[in-house]
């Protein structure tokens, strides 16, 4: 053993040492943290007051509605109360029985405008809404605590810059001389990336970064994974990560403002069915899936981005979700999305979709049986795929007897297996594994190549971090303004969730090789930003205070002017009905 | 809100099958890990190495850019056997060998990387093509040739043969087999060096023994046939002429319990280490026989069966003064030498052999070598014969010792023994 054999065996332990502490503090800091709802408004009922936590607000009978009304004539599920971008506050009657009076006035379908000190007449049974201004807001806004007071996210960050340069030093270690520079420029232009992003975020006063945390550890591995593969294309690389983190940014911004996110969904459905059709048709086939498109020298997967198209669609709020019942148009845009993949072959992405439909359709509409029939229906129409396309019925055939054809059928799953299993617990070191000169290694078999190169541990530290991610959306889904960004976080986990899946056990032969990418793990530029995309979505959801640049800070929020304030006599009626905070 | 977020359990529920789903590939790969790894142990372990013969040919070479075998076709079937494929299709050879080699595998460390081989063999691969070639296409055997000096192993082929880049999915019988080193045979009358060594030690009027033969005789009323009457012989020309009669009188006469006790003393029954390739044991009647059985054991049919290799060291044992120089295959090994026998029974059955071709066989035969050998032609049972033909040069510049077998009919001298002239005067005149 040499100097640089002692070097690399102790940079193996460091690398394992320093993502576990980036997980573990990420981690820590995503579910120790208290959680405090925002408080929006008051509505009060005699002497008690019931806080409104969220913009769009089910008041209702049942005991998963927000504001809980127990009187006689109360639905179920009675009423929305919403609150828009600009601070304004609209109730609509969902089809109850009851019906829904504001002074009087019938709230019909459409909504009716709600504004302090309005009576809510709920069949009968009065509630008086209190609307807080700015300042006020603003007030009990101190009282919750703010995102990244326990685990300070700059040092999580300082363990992640430790990661990426020992990850570095072992590829400069094994990678050739001509390449070095290009290696160490894809590393520095991440850290400085990351860096700059925390700086920024601090400037805007924004402290929960996590999710970011999580998705540079990621994305390091992954260059990791390219500087091992394909080298020369490092530069390009760095431009794709660079890109990647501005989009996300830039979606970001998008979504804070929720009517503009939310009135843009059929645009948005159009452009998904643009880039489906032309993937169709204009649409080149590599290793057998017709998904690649390639406009000016470029070649991308619009699937990529139709999955952030998909959930844009799907996601919707709640006003919306309760005035139209229906999930057909919904349904029918699934529908053509997954038989349009189908049709191209990459029967992996349409699984994604799937997937990720299953529980859009399952937040929507809350039916056990829609998801039973939409799976059934699925089965039937895979079955069919299965009989057409006999490639399809080759990878059913060849699941789980890789080990049978080691030279044809089951090539990349024994492969994939093997180096994995060489790499052990701390792997051989990047860039020192053979798995990655395998076609499609570094997309397909990336947890291999992970497994071989930086070893089980880290492999599975990066499904632990998509396991936070998702936890931490599930867990933020509870506490969004708005269902829009609860069920877009939720959709967002969920296709990272099948993807990894499909990845890790159809290269392992334990679900049929499908072709799918791990997220932020596999190189591919459309593969890449569309993961960072579908962050934003889950950063939208983070509603803890001052934590997620996606969601304004409520004390920036002042009321707006009351145009009756000049008015007089807005009655207030005394008549108590039991409420409670659910 | 809460009616729509409650429903997002529904992701953790996804999340709960996908993490089910990862720790069931855990647990496999904590059982089954070590297959996978081993697999490609080649690529895993990290390893390369390069196989040169004596002269620098190159033979084969491996490594994480690839794996390849020497460059023309005569030498990759040639060679076939000895180095065996990268895909583990041959069992045996120096290439499955070295990568046993690396196989070092435990979860916390993954494969480990084990040591780069550059070995130079004691091969002659030219020696190897001519042998390859002696055979011919059509017929099947094997062909082993050593320094009996030095140990120092000149040529291993086994035919059929194959290339080794071009697969053949049904190929011949045996041609994955290396007959050198991995299969038995009948020996038949070769096996009559080992009855004579072991009537030399123990029967003490041999020499004044005679033998009468008309083609054929009776032991207990059992016939032991010859092929032609050899009438009157004595212990040295019934060696020459191969009188079944006279062996099957003389192995009577040494008794079973010696005969046992040689052969397994000359290392036939056991089995062998050629560089990290195991031999096969060859066999001989453990159990009690009655007279004909032993007559037929001693010469070399009835449930005997030897591998060529043992035969080999024996014959490199008798050429060597009783002391056999361990072969090996890779050049720098260290070397071992062990008394097979005694320097005077050695030097006698060296004598013999020399008189074999010079009072039998016909010199003429081998022009300019100084052949000692002795012939077999054995009945394998199926009514087909094993040709054999074993010896070595008497011959300090060219110290070679070699074994050739041609199955499939034939006799000993005509088949096999023509081949061991081409093999050893390509042998001597390099």
């Amino acid at each position: 053993m040499d100097f640089f054999d002692y070097m690399l065996v102790l940079s193996k332990y460091a690398l394992i040492i320093f993502s576990l502490i980036v997980i573990e503090r990420a981690l820590r800091s995503m579910l120790s943290e208290k959680y405090d709802d925002e408080i929006w408004a008051y509505v009060r009922s005699g002497k008690e007051r019931v806080p409104v936590c969220h913009w769009e607000n089910l008041i209702g009978r049942s005991p998963s509605a927000d504001i809980r009304v127990y009187a006689p004539g109360i639905s179920g599920v009675h009423a929305v109360l919403c609150r828009n971008d600009k601070g304004q506050w609209k109730i609509y009657d969902v089809f109850s029985r009851g019906g829904v009076w504001i002074n009087q006035l019938q709230a019909g379908y459409g909504g009716a405008p709600v504004r302090d000190g309005d009576v809510i007449n709920l069949a009968g049974t009065r509630l008086t809404f209190i609307e807080l201004e700015g300042e006020k807001i603003g007030k009990l806004e101190k009282k919750r605590s703010v995102a990244g007071s326990r685990v300070f996210p700059a040092v999580t960050l300082v363990w992640l810059t430790l990661f990426q340069s020992t990850l570095l030093m072992q590829l400069l270690m094994s990678c050739e001389p001509d390449y070095s520079g290009r290696i160490s420029l894809a590393f520095v232009s991440v850290i400085v990336l990351q860096w700059l992003c925390f700086t920024a975020m601090r400037m805007i006063n924004k402290s929960g970064f996590e999710l970011e945390t999580l998705a540079f550890f990621m994305t390091s591995i992954g260059i990791s994974v390219a500087a091992s593969s394909t080298p020369e294309d490092m530069y390009k690389h760095s431009i794709l990560v660079i890109a990647s983190v501005f989009l996300f940014i830039l979606f970001g911004w998008w979504l804070r403002n929720l009517k503009r996110a939310s009135s843009m969904r059929v645009p948005f459905a159009m452009i998904a069915g643009v880039l489906l059709a032309l993937n169709l048709f204009a649409g080149n086939s590599i290793f057998g899936a017709k998904n690649w498109l390639t406009i000016a020298g470029y070649s991308f997967q619009p699937s990529e981005f139709v999955k952030v198209f998909y959930i844009y669609v799907g996601a919707s709020t709640l006003e919306r979700l309760y005035m139209r019942q229906n999930l057909y148009a919904f349904v029918g845009f699934s529908a053509l999305c997954v038989t349009a993949l189908a049709f191209m072959g990459d029967f992996g992405s349409a699984l994604v979709f799937f997937v990720c439909f299953l529980v859009i359709s399952f937040m929507r509409s809350g039916s056990i049986a829609t998801v039973v029939l939409s799976i059934s229906s699925a089965v039937i129409a895979g079955l069919m795929a299965v009989s057409a396309r006999p490639y399809v019925a080759q990878r059913f055939a060849t699941w789980g007897h890789a080990w049978e054809d080691v030279f044809d059928k089951g090539y990349q799953q024994v492969r994939t297996m093997s180096a994995a299993a060489a790499g052990g617990l701390f792997g051989k070191g990047a860039g020192s594994g053979w798995l990655q000169s395998i076609v499609a290694a570094n997309t397909d078999m990336v947890f291999g190549v992970v497994s071989e190169e930086l070893g089980l541990l880290i492999a599975l530290s990066a499904v632990l971090a998509i396991a936070a991610i998702a936890v931490f959306a599930v867990r933020s889904a509870r506490h969004c303004r708005s269902a829009f960004y609860s069920i877009a976080a939720c959709a967002s986990v969920t296709i990272m969730l099948a993807q990894m899946a499909l990845n890790i056990l159809g290269s392992m032969d334990i679900l049929p090789f499908t072709g799918v990418t791990f997220p932020f793990l596999s190189r591919g530029g459309s593969s890449l930003i569309s993961c960072w995309m579908l962050l934003a979505y889950i950063k939208g959801s983070d509603n803890r205070r001052e934590a997620s640049f996606v969601v304004r800070n409520a004390e920036n929020y002042t009321r707006p002017e009351d145009p009756r304030l000049k008015d007089e006599g807005v009655s207030r009626d005394p008549k108590p009905a039991e409420v409670k905070k659910a | 809100m809460k009616k729509i977020t409650r429903r997002a359990i529904s992701v953790l529920l996804i999340m709960a099958l996908v993490l089910f789903g990862v720790g069931v590939y855990v647990v496999r790969l904590l059982e089954y890990g070590d297959s996978w790894a081993l697999y490609f142990s080649r690529l895993n372990s990290g390893s390369s190495g390069v196989l040169h013969d004596r002269n620098g040919e190159l033979l084969a070479e491996f490594s994480r850019n690839g794996s390849f075998y020497a460059e023309d076709a005569l030498t990759r079937k040639a060679c076939f056997h000895i180095l065996g494929d990268y895909e583990g299709r041959t069992g045996s050879g120096l290439i499955p060998a070295f990568t046993e080699g690396i196989k070092d595998y435990s979860i916390f460390t993954g494969t480990t990387h084990s040591q780069d081989y550059e070995f130079n063999l004691t091969l002659d691969a030219a020696l190897n093509r001519a042998a390859y070639e002696a055979i011919g296409e059509d017929r099947e055997g094997a062909v082993l040739v050593c320094n009996y000096r030095t140990g120092e192993i000149l040529c291993i082929v086994s035919a059929p043969s194959t290339d080794p880049l071009f697969y053949d999915p049904d190929p011949p019988a045996g041609t994955y087999i290396n007959k050198c080193l991995n299969a038995t045979f009948v020996p038949g009358s070769v096996f009559k060096l080992v009855t004579s060594a072991a009537a030399i030690e123990t029967v003490s009027n041999i020499w004044d023994r005679q033998f009468f033969c008309e083609g054929e005789g009776e032991i207990a009323g059992v016939k032991i046939a010859c092929v032609d009457p050899h009438w009157t012989t004595n212990f040295r020309t019934a060696l020459s002429n191969s009188c079944n009669y006279a062996f099957a009188q003389i192995a009577v006469t040494v008794g079973q319990d010696n005969m046992k006790r040689y052969v397994k003393e000359y290392g036939f029954t056991d089995k062998h280490e050629l560089n990290g390739i195991t031999t096969a044991a060859g066999n001989f009647e453990t159990a009690y026989m009655g007279d004909p059985e032993l007559a037929w054991a001693g010469i070399g049919q009835w449930t005997d069966l030897i591998c060529p290799y043992s035969l080999l060291r024996y014959v490199c044992a008798i050429a060597n003064g009783g002391t056999l120089i361990e072969p090996y295959i890779i050049e720098g090994t260290e070397t071992q030498s062990v008394q097979l026998m005694n320097p005077s029974t050695a030097d006698t059955l060296r004598d013999m052999m020399r008189f074999n071709v010079t009072d039998h066989y016909g010199e003429d035969r081998f022009p300019g070598l100084a052949m000692c050998g002795k012939s077999g032609t054995a009945e394998v049972g199926d009514g087909t014969n094993n040709s054999w033909f074993t010896g070595f040069l008497d011959d300090e510049e060219h110290p070679y010792a070699f074994v050739v077998l041609i199955e499939k009919g034939g006799y000993g001298l005509a088949d096999a023994g023509s081949v061991a002239n081409t093999v050893m005067y390509t042998a001597v005149r390099k």
